[in-house]
């Protein structure tokens, strides 16, 4: 479902963020099935479908967002933006997308797994519109020749961030806060654990989800955040994880009156300004960019470079990374270096699923 | 004999009428409206303005308070001519409300409630101090006897008619308008009452008193202004006329006579009631020991002062409410730990009190009111459906048989007047043949030719072996229609009549406990 | 309900038409102050309503929103507010799903297996409401309270079942996670609507089945006089016999069975699977439709209708530049003035006919001074 993202970021803390990831690359390999024929000459119109939220959710639909703000400020691309209500059905979805689809949108980008089954059937009808989907790729399902799968490697890039709550616990214990329930936030869950543990089998971490589906309201609510925090904090922790989106903030809050650290996620939290009170208990954040997948889609279309398949951002390609603004962690960087190499030379495999 | 019309009566002297209405009419659909109402009130005295229930004193009421306004006629205030547009318009014209529900609240003591909604400000404080002894002064220039640091809940309700009345006096009334003061008091705290009101009108206050309880008013009154349909039809002294006479002139006719002819009672008893005791769900025992019998083809009338029992006994015997103790049985058959709804399938019609609460669904037509309380015989119902043709070819025929005035039956209850309404319940009733039938004040608020379509009902059933319980506060109805009589005091049936020797008087001493234990 | 007279026909309409025509000119105005020229936004909704595939899901979405009122409704009609018609459908929706994808369901015949899917939901949606219905019987808790606790209760129920370990499975690849797919013969087909992809949910007759025995329940049965009498004046009912114990009980089970019904066309229909996108929240839909429809099996049809349709004309206006929220707006002042105006109408009712009745007395009034 959603992703987090939190806070807005200003225009220059994008660039960082976008440099740090490494944005020069376009966008992850291993697409199978491409055809990519040139479809550049053609003017380029772009419809983009948010989950529910939409742009200004302060999460992963703003993420989404920024990366097509981006790519139209760069190619003067035409746009237009739905969004998903409360308690709609998939034949909605697929009204959206299709209503796209028959607008003579012939680049259609749809934000979250939610899309995966409406844009499948969308997709088969459209053979001349590239499709993307953001977060899903389910074979049968939402594949196809014009359909570019953007998934990521949360996993990966959590397994990083535990390792560093792990090296600069001292307590042993840390904490994870999720935003909702759902197999996507497990997978960041998953990773943290597994990093935690790389470097201390015995650590303790305590794990909390703020909401259950269909209830989202966990990844903008701090209030919940630091309530969950603040427990955690109190039962001997003494690093959390926030990855709960708008609601980290709270997390964060909690971390600081109580003298202890937080992880931030989706972007470089510490540069936003809307944290800037409590920056400096974020000791890094795990990076997701959203934005980046969105915009290297545009582009590939753009350039007729266009990519059918799964395009996996992964700590390799640099579509997930970790973070070091404040400088809190340059004294164990050699070691999360370390665990970085090994995992993308596959030494460390790091588990998805809880 | 007392040939006296208001309008004769405001010749005598203009200036002299503290109040006077000359010619009010308002057309008001549903009920009676008033039409060309002339009355005089002379300023310090009491006046009272009798009339059936619908005889439209509420509406003349409302309209001199400034609720509603007449289409035609003027009020004049001490000789002047005034619109009275809203209650705010009727106080600043010296005119107070004293209404027949308390409009207190609670939890807020004496001196909140009276200065609510007109708060002593000093800057943007509160100035209670100065509200408080000019509370204290009212109080003891009129004998009111209010503690204004008293909280409202604690206080008994004859002490809350009081603070009502202190607070119309506190906004600087001179006229009172006092609407059916009596009908929540006990006897004592009439009496008390009454002497605050010779209090007030010694302080040359005027009082318009609202009633129709005739002794009271013969009592209280000064003046008394008679109204029937709508309109004024005499104005009388207290002195010229009986309760009686008073009342024939309510209802415009000679009063139909409550007597039953010969005594049906046969030896067959039909309810049967041992020991039943009730308590109340804060553990008081409101219902003591109770134990009586009715036969076939038996009245037995129950008089006492509302709030001694009759309403938890009636509940009791509906199986509203549980007994503590105690054996009721129908035909000789244990009826206790029946269902209402049982009991009403074994034939116990039953006509409530309150028929807003019990009686009827207001919002529902004539004929599914017929089906209320009758949900499981025909004709308006088959097994588990509705027998909709049933129960309207039933309904057409009580509204035809009991004269309820209707256009139809598709109209909703709510639309009909109150004793419609009750002719519809006891129409109701009666046609489900019943073998006991429980009724609560089965005349109140019925016009007289109602009232005696009413106890016709009731004498022939009766003939037919028929058991009634009838409750009343009507004690001419009590005596004349009951077989036996018996008193209920404080939960228990304190003494037993014979109905041919008794008189209203002494059943009245026995209601309230002075006559003692007669047997 | 009385005969239909052409005055109770008219009355009856004049109210809801009134309303919407109010409703109307507010959104006109509020199209017109943000600057979207109000009649090429309806221009535009009627327009996508031309799609059939537009047409078709507003349909679709009519009848899971009718069902869901009738739940309502039928608490209504005994005062009593089930708001927990939200988590009994999507509990009953999430456990009819995984009881209709399981395997051993395959080798059932088709009619028995949409029978039993449906009576395992309606099942679930019953107790879920009965424990409310329960809790207010024998202790007295609101029922407000505890449908809306339970609500919560279901969410956190579902979440923890809708798990791997448990009720679900996954898809590589997928975020998502749900239950099994029902296969083919635990289906129901849909009707195909000429022009258009997506087919007219099967369990539309359902729903049109539910309205009928609403109807007959509420005017034609014993037990539906009950109902509404003790929603009247539970008083009166008392006093006649009801036992409004057992009426809250029962009417709280019926509500939750009708619940359960909810999902239903949704899933036979179009998900097949109870997955974590499962559309939520068409409970408290259901209290609007209810509301707007007052309870009446015709009325709440037309109201579903018009909701589905507002709903599904939604996308365009996006398209168009037009916030779609203006569209939710619409729909709240629709239901706030058509609250307001069946009051007004109500009370105007009253006092029509208690004209009618002054005029039988004014001439019984006459008939006595000759």
């Amino acid at each position: 479902m959603r992703h987090m993202r939190g806070g807005t970021l200003a225009a220059i803390a994008m660039a960082g963020v976008l440099a740090l990831a490494g944005c020069g690359s376009d966008g992850g390999e291993g697409g199978d099935t491409g055809s990519g024929e040139g479809s550049g000459s053609e003017a380029l119109k772009i419809g983009l479908a948010y989950d529910i939220g939409g742009r200004g959710d302060q999460s992963f639909n703003d993420s989404a967002a920024r990366g097509l703000d981006k790519a139209k400020g760069e190619f003067g691309v035409e746009a237009t933006e739905l969004e998903a209500t409360q308690g709609e059905t998939d034949a909605q979805k697929e009204d959206r997308l299709r209503q796209l689809a028959e607008g003579g949108y012939n680049t259609v980008i749809a934000v979250g797994f939610a899309y995966a089954a409406p844009l499948g059937a969308v997709a088969a009808d459209y053979p001349d519109v590239k499709f993307a989907i953001v977060d899903d790729f389910t074979e049968g399902t939402d594949t196809g020749p014009n359909i570019a799968n953007l998934t990521f490697a949360e996993h990966e890039g959590s397994f990083l961030v535990g390792a560093a709550a792990a090296l600069k616990s001292e307590s042993g214990n840390v904490g994870f806060v999720g935003g909702v329930n759902t197999p996507l936030i497990q997978k960041f869950e998953a990773g943290y654990k597994a990093g935690v543990k790389a470097v201390k089998p015995d650590a303790t971490v305590q794990v909390k989800y703020l909401t259950q589906p269909p209830d989202f309201g966990g990844f903008n609510d701090p209030a919940k955040g630091e309530t969950a925090a603040n427990g955690m904090l109190d039962a001997g922790a003494d690093v959390v994880y926030a990855a709960a989106g708008g609601s980290g903030s709270g997390v964060f809050r909690a971390a600081k009156d109580k003298g202890a650290k937080g992880i931030g996620v989706d972007s470089d939290q510490y540069n936003q300004p809307a944290l800037a009170d409590v920056k400096d208990v974020i000791m890094t954040s795990m990076v997701k960019n959203v934005d980046t997948a969105v915009y290297d889609f545009i582009k590939s279309v753009s350039e007729g470079n266009f990519q059918a398949g799964q395009q996996v951002y992964d700590l390799e390609s640099g579509g997930v990374e970790y973070s070091t603004s404040g400088g809190m962690i340059d004294d164990i960087t050699p070691q999360l270096e370390e665990y970085k190499q090994q995992i993308i030379s596959g030494e460390i495999e790091v588990p998805s699923t809880t | 004999m007392f040939a006296q019309g208001a309008c004769d009566i405001s010749t005598e002297s203009q200036s002299a009428f503290a109040v006077e209405l000359r010619g009010i009419t308002k057309r008001f659909p549903g009920v009676v409206a008033n039409s060309d109402v002339n009355v005089g009130v002379r300023g310090g005295t009491v006046h009272a303005l009798v009339g059936e229930n619908g005889a439209g004193k509420s509406t003349l009421m409302k309209i001199l308070y400034g609720m509603q306004r007449p289409d035609e006629g003027t009020i004049l205030i001490n000789g002047e001519p005034v619109e009275l547009h809203s209650p705010a318009d009727a106080i600043d014209a010296g005119i107070g409300m004293v209404h027949q529900h308390f409009m207190l609240a609670d939890n807020l003591t004496v001196l909140e409630n009276v200065v609510l909604g007109n708060e002593p400000r000093a800057g943007l404080g509160l100035d209670f101090s100065a509200a408080r002894s000019k509370i204290r002064d009212i109080s003891a220039r009129y004998g009111l006897g209010v503690d204004p640091d008293r909280l409202v809940d604690e206080l008994g309700v004859g002490e809350r008619q009081r603070v009502e009345i202190l607070k119309v006096l506190y906004r600087g009334a001179r006229i009172l308008i006092l609407d059916e003061p009596t009908a929540v008091l006990v006897p004592q705290e009439v009496d008390e009452l009454f002497g605050n009101l010779r209090e007030l009108k010694a302080e040359g206050l005027t009082l318009l008193f609202i009633s129709h309880k005739l002794d009271e008013v013969l009592s209280v009154a000064d003046d008394i202004t008679v109204m029937r349909r709508g309109t004024t039809v005499r104005s009388v002294a207290p002195g010229e006329v009986t309760a009686r006479q008073l009342a024939e002139l309510m209802v415009g006719s000679a009063l139909p006579v409550p007597e039953l002819r010969d005594s049906t009672v046969t030896d067959t008893p039909v309810l049967e009631v041992a020991g039943l005791t009730v308590q109340a769900p804060d553990g008081r025992t409101v219902l003591a020991e109770m134990s009586f019998t009715i036969h076939a083809g038996e009245v037995l009338g129950v008089a006492g002062v509302e709030g001694n029992g009759q309403a938890e006994l009636v509940e009791a015997l509906m199986g509203i409410r549980t007994p503590a103790s105690g054996r009721i049985s129908l035909l000789g058959k244990d009826i206790t730990k029946l269902s209402t709804r049982r009991r009403r399938s074994a034939g116990v019609g039953y006509i409530p009190e309150d028929r807003h609460r019990q009686g009827v669904l207001l919002e529902s037509t004539l004929w599914e009111n017929r089906i209320l309380g009758h949900q499981t015989s025909r004709p308006s119902v088959r097994g588990p459906l509705l027998d909709r043709a049933g129960a309207r070819a039933d309904t057409e025929r009580i509204v035809e048989e009991y004269d309820v005035r209707t256009p139809g039956i598709d109209v909703v209850a709510g639309a009909l007047s109150g004793g419609n309404q009750q002719k519809l319940i006891v129409g109701r009733e009666m046609s489900g043949r019943p073998v006991l039938l429980i009724a609560s004040h089965p005349t109140r608020g019925v016009d007289v030719g109602a009232q005696a379509a009413i106890w016709e009902q009731i004498r022939k059933a009766r003939a037919e072996h028929l058991a009634v319980l009838l409750i009343s506060a009507d004690l001419d109805e009590l005596i004349g229609m009951s077989d036996s009589l018996s008193v209920i005091l404080r939960g228990r049936l304190v003494a037993e009549y014979d109905p041919g020797a008794v008189t209203p008087e002494q059943l009245g001493s026995a209601m309230t406990g002075a006559a003692g234990e007669v047997s | 309900m009385g005969r239909l007279s052409p005055r109770a026909i008219y009355l009856g309409l004049a109210a809801p038409a009134g309303a919407l025509v109010f409703a109307l000119l507010v959104c006109a105005l509020i199209l017109s102050v943000t600057g979207h020229p109000p009649l090429e936004v309806a221009e535009a909704m009627v327009g996508s309503l031309e799609r059939p595939r537009t047409a078709a899901n507003s349909l679709n979405s009519a009848t899971t929103y009718y069902l869901s009122a009738v739940a309502v409704a039928i608490g209504f009609k005994m005062r009593l507010f089930n708001i927990g018609v939200d988590g009994q459908y999507r509990l009953a929706a999430m456990l009819a799903a995984a009881l209709a994808g399981t395997s051993f369901m395959d080798a059932l015949p088709s009619f028995l297996r949409i029978a039993m899917t449906i009576a395992a939901a309606m099942l679930v949606g019953a107790v879920w409401a009965g424990i409310a219905g329960f809790l207010k019987v024998t202790r007295g808790v609101s029922e407000v309270i505890s449908t809306i606790m339970l609500n919560a209760v279901a969410t956190a129920l579902v979440a923890f079942l809708l798990n791997p370990d448990r009720l679900a499975v996954t898809v590589a690849g997928s975020n998502n996670i749900g239950t099994p797919t029902i296969s083919e013969g635990g289906r129901v087909p849909g009707f195909g609507y000429p022009g258009s992809s997506s087919d007219v949910f099967g369990l539309i007759v359902l729903a049109a089945l539910v309205g009928v025995v609403y109807w007959f329940m509420l005017n034609r049965t014993r037990f539906g006089f009950d109902l509404k009498a003790t929603g009247q004046s539970e008083s009166a009912a008392v006093a006649s016999g009801v036992n409004v114990k057992k009426m809250v009980l029962a009417s709280m089970l019926l509500s939750g069975a009708a619940a359960g019904l909810v999902g239903m066309p949704q899933l036979l229909g179009a998900s097949y699977s109870y997955a974590l996108d499962f559309p939520a929240g068409i409970g408290f839909t259901g209290i609007a439709i209810a509301l707007l429809g007052r309870n009446h099996p015709v009325g709440m049809a037309f109201a579903a209708l018009l909701w589905g349709t507002l709903d599904q004309t939604s996308n365009v206006l996006d398209l168009s530049g037009v916030p779609k929220e203006i569209v939710i707006i619409m729909q709240g002042v629709i239901v706030l003035s058509v609250v307001i105006a069946y009051e007004l109408m109500r009370r105007y009712r009253l006092r029509l006919e208690q004209r009618d009745v002054g005029r039988a007395l004014g001439t019984a009034r006459e008939e006595v001074h000759q």
